[in-house]
C-alpha cells in the first residue's frame, strides 16, 4: 500500500505516543527504585528529586535475611536453564521417535498428546502438588524442575515441523551406515534448530515467570524463585515502600528483559505455531 | 529404513515417563479425589459420588456461593478483557505493519517487551501506580487539583486497574500473532482492491480480515482461556476485593483446598472449571469454523 509522507509521519507519531504509554510503567519502576521512601510515596514526578541507591544497598545487605534476592535469582536461573534443557531433550527425542522411527502405537500417543493440550492446567496443578507432598519432595528442586518436562508443546512443534520435512538426507545418512542417534545429531538437529530456539525461549520465559506452581511447592525463603519471592513483598505488611519494592522488581525483571531482547526474534517467528499464552 | 522398535521406544521413554508422572497421574488423581470427601489434613474420608459436584451446583452451601461468585467475576473479566486484548492488539498490529523498515522492529519490540515481565512484577508496578494512599496516579491527580480515587477499594476502579495491568502485560503477544498473520497476506490482493477503488476500510474488511480470520479466531480462543485463568493479578493487586468482587475461579479453588481444608470440593471445582473452559473453547471453534465455511 502506498502512503504519502504526511501519512507516514502521522502513523509514526501515533506509534510513538502509544510506545510512551507502554514504556511508562517500566520507566516508573526504574526511576522509583532510586527514590527514598518519603519521596516515592508523595511525589508526582517521574524523575527522582534526590537520587539514592539506598534501596539497592538495603536489598543486598539488611534485607537478605528475609528476602535473599540473589539466592532467588540463582534458583530461578538454575530452574529455568535446567527445566528448558530437560524439555528440549525429552521433547526432541519423543518428536523424532513419533515422526520418524518405528514407535509402537505412535498414533495413539500423538492423539493423547494433542488431547492433553485442550485440558486446562488448573485440573492438573493442585493434584500434582499433593503428589509431591505425599512423596515428601516439597520445597526441593525436584518439583520446581521436573514437571515442566511433561510439557507437550515441544513434541507437537517439532513433530509438526518434521512431518513436512523431506527425508532424503536421513535416508542417505542411513545408507552410509549412520545409526539413529547419529542421524538425530548430525542430520535432524541442524535442520530443526530454529524450532528448538523458539521452544527454548518460550519455555525459558514460561518457567522464569511461572507463579502458581512455584508458589505452591516452595515454603522456605531460600527455595523461592524470584517471581514468588517478589510476591511476598507485594502482599500485606511488606507493602509500604514503593522505592524498595521497585528496586527488587527491577532486579527480578532485568535478566528476563535482557534475555527477551536478545532472543526476541525467535519468539516472534515461533509464536504463531503455538497455542501458548 | 528398518528401525528397531527398541531404539524407537527408548527415545520416546524419557518424555513418556515425565508425561505419565506429572500429567496423567495428577489428572486421574484429581478426578478421583473429586468424587471423595477428602481433606488436606486428614486425607480420604470415603467415596461420595457426585456429592461435591451437586453441592457446588445447587444453591444452599457456601461452596455454591463462592464458586458462583468467582465464576461470575471470572466471566465478567473475560468479557471486559476480550475487546482490548483482541481488537486493540489488531489495531496495534495494523499500525506497525504500516510503519517502514527498522522503526517497525523497534515499535514491535516495545509493544511486546512487557510479555517478558512476570505477573508479580506487573502486579508490583500496577499496585503502586493505582494504590489509593501514596500511589503514583493519585499523586498526579492531586497535583492537578483533582480528587484522588480509591482505585483498589471501589468498583469499577478495581477492575480498571486489573484490566490495565493485564492489557499492558499481554497485549503484545496477541499483537505479534496478528503481525505475523498480516505479513502473510497476499500483496496482489491489495493491489487488485486498490484498482477497484476500495478505501482503507473496504480494503481491511474485504481483503485483510478474511485473510487473517483463522488467526483472529485463534487469538480470541487463547485470550478467553488466558483471561479465564486470571489469578496473579487479582491475588496480588486487589487481593480478591473489594468485597470479593475480584475473586477469580483459580483463587477460590486454592482457597477451598487450603483455607477450607477441602481437597475433594476444590478438586471438583477445578474439574468443573476445566469442563466449562473446554466447552467455551469448543463453541468458539464451532462458530469460527462455520464462518469459515460460509466465507
Amino acid at each position: 500500500m502506498k502512503q504519502s509522507k504526511a501519512q507516514k509521519v502521522i502513523l509514526i507519531i501515533i506509534a510513538t505516543l502509544i510506545a510512551a504509554v507502554f514504556i511508562f510503567p517500566l520507566l516508573w519502576m526504574f526511576f522509583t527504585s532510586f527514590k527514598g521512601m518519603a519521596e516515592s510515596i508523595s511525589s508526582a514526578r517521574l524523575l527522582p528529586r534526590n537520587w539514592t541507591a539506598n534501596n539497592f544497598i538495603e536489598l543486598f545487605t539488611v534485607d537478605t535475611a528475609n528476602a535473599p534476592i540473589i539466592r532467588w535469582l540463582l534458583n530461578t536461573a538454575f530452574i529455568s536453564f535446567g527445566g528448558t534443557a530437560l524439555v528440549v531433550i525429552t521433547n526432541t527425542l519423543a518428536a523424532y521417535s513419533i515422526a520418524r522411527l518405528n514407535l509402537p502405537a505412535k498414533r495413539l500417543f500423538m492423539f493423547i498428546i494433542v488431547a492433553s493440550m485442550t485440558i486446562p492446567g488448573i485440573v492438573i496443578v493442585f493434584p500434582r502438588y499433593f503428589n509431591f507432598r505425599d512423596i515428601g519432595l516439597l520445597d526441593t528442586f525436584a518439583p520446581l524442575i521436573l514437571p515442566y518436562a511433561a510439557s507437550t508443546l515441544g513434541v507437537f512443534l517439532i513433530y509438526s515441523f518434521l512431518r513436512n520435512f523431506p527425508r532424503d538426507l536421513e535416508e542417505a545418512a542411513y545408507i552410509d551406515g549412520a545409526n539413529q542417534l547419529q542421524i538425530l545429531r548430525h542430520v535432524i538437529f541442524p535442520s530443526i534448530k530454529p524450532v528448538i530456539a523458539t521452544l527454548s525461549v518460550i519455555t525459558f520465559i514460561l518457567i522464569y515467570n511461572d507463579f502458581l506452581w512455584p508458589l505452591l511447592v516452595t515454603n522456605s525463603a531460600e527455595m523461592r524463585t524470584v517471581t514468588v519471592g517478589l510476591a511476598n513483598l507485594v502482599q500485606g505488611a511488606n507493602f509500604v515502600n514503593p522505592g524498595k519494592m521497585m528496586a527488587s522488581t527491577l532486579i527480578a525483571t532485568v535478566p528476563a528483559l535482557v534475555i527477551f531482547i536478545f532472543a526476541n526474534r525467535y519468539f516472534v517467528k515461533g509464536v504463531n505455531s503455538t497455542g501458548l499464552k | 529404513m528398518k528401525i528397531s522398535k527398541t531404539v524407537s521406544t527408548l527415545m520416546f521413554l524419557p518424555f513418556l515417563l515425565f508425561f505419565v508422572l506429572f500429567w496423567i497421574i495428577p489428572f486421574v488423581y484429581g478426578i478421583y479425589v473429586s468424587f471423595h470427601n477428602w481433606t488436606v489434613s486428614g486425607g480420604n474420608n470415603g467415596f461420595v459420588g457426585l456429592d461435591n459436584y451437586i453441592r457446588i451446583l445447587t444453591p444452599g452451601s457456601m461452596y455454591h456461593d463462592s464458586f458462583m461468585n468467582a465464576l461470575g467475576n471470572t466471566l465478567y473479566f473475560v468479557g471486559i478483557s476480550l475487546v482490548p486484548l483482541v481488537v486493540f492488539a489488531l489495531l496495534l498490529a495494523l499500525l506497525i505493519e504500516n510503519i517502514p523498515g527498522k522503526l517497525k522492529v523497534v515499535f514491535r519490540t516495545i509493544f511486546f517487551i512487557s510479555y517478558a515481565v512476570s505477573v508479580t512484577a506487573v502486579s508490583a508496578i500496577f499496585k503502586w501506580l493505582f494504590t489509593g494512599n501514596g500511589g503514583y496516579i493519585n499523586n498526579v491527580l492531586q497535583t492537578f487539583g483533582l480528587d484522588s480515587i480509591r482505585w483498589l477499594n471501589t468498583q469499577p476502579y478495581a477492575w480498571i486497574a486489573i484490566l490495565a495491568a493485564t492489557v499492558w502485560w499481554t497485549i503484545g503477544y496477541n499483537m505479534i500473532l496478528f503481525v505475523n498473520a498480516l505479513d502473510e497476506v497476499d500483496e496482489s490482493l491489495y493491489e487488485a482492491a486498490a484498482l477497484d477503488g476500495a478505501n482503507a476500510w473496504q480494503r481491511f474488511w474485504n481483503v485483510t480480515f478474511p485473510s487473517i480470520k483463522g488467526v483472529f479466531v485463534f487469538v480470541v480462543i487463547i485470550t478467553v482461556i488466558a483471561s479465564f485463568n486470571l489469578y496473579g493479578q487479582t491475588l496480588l493487586i486487589t487481593e480478591g476485593g473489594p468485597a470479593r468482587s475480584t475473586m477469580s475461579l483459580t483463587m477460590i479453588i486454592q482457597n477451598t483446598i487450603f483455607s477450607q481444608n477441602n481437597l475433594g470440593m476444590g478438586s471438583a471445582m477445578a474439574v468443573l472449571m476445566g469442563i466449562i473452559m473446554v466447552f467455551i473453547t469448543g463453541i468458539q471453534y464451532m462458530i469460527g469454523f462455520r464462518k469459515d465455511e460460509n466465507g
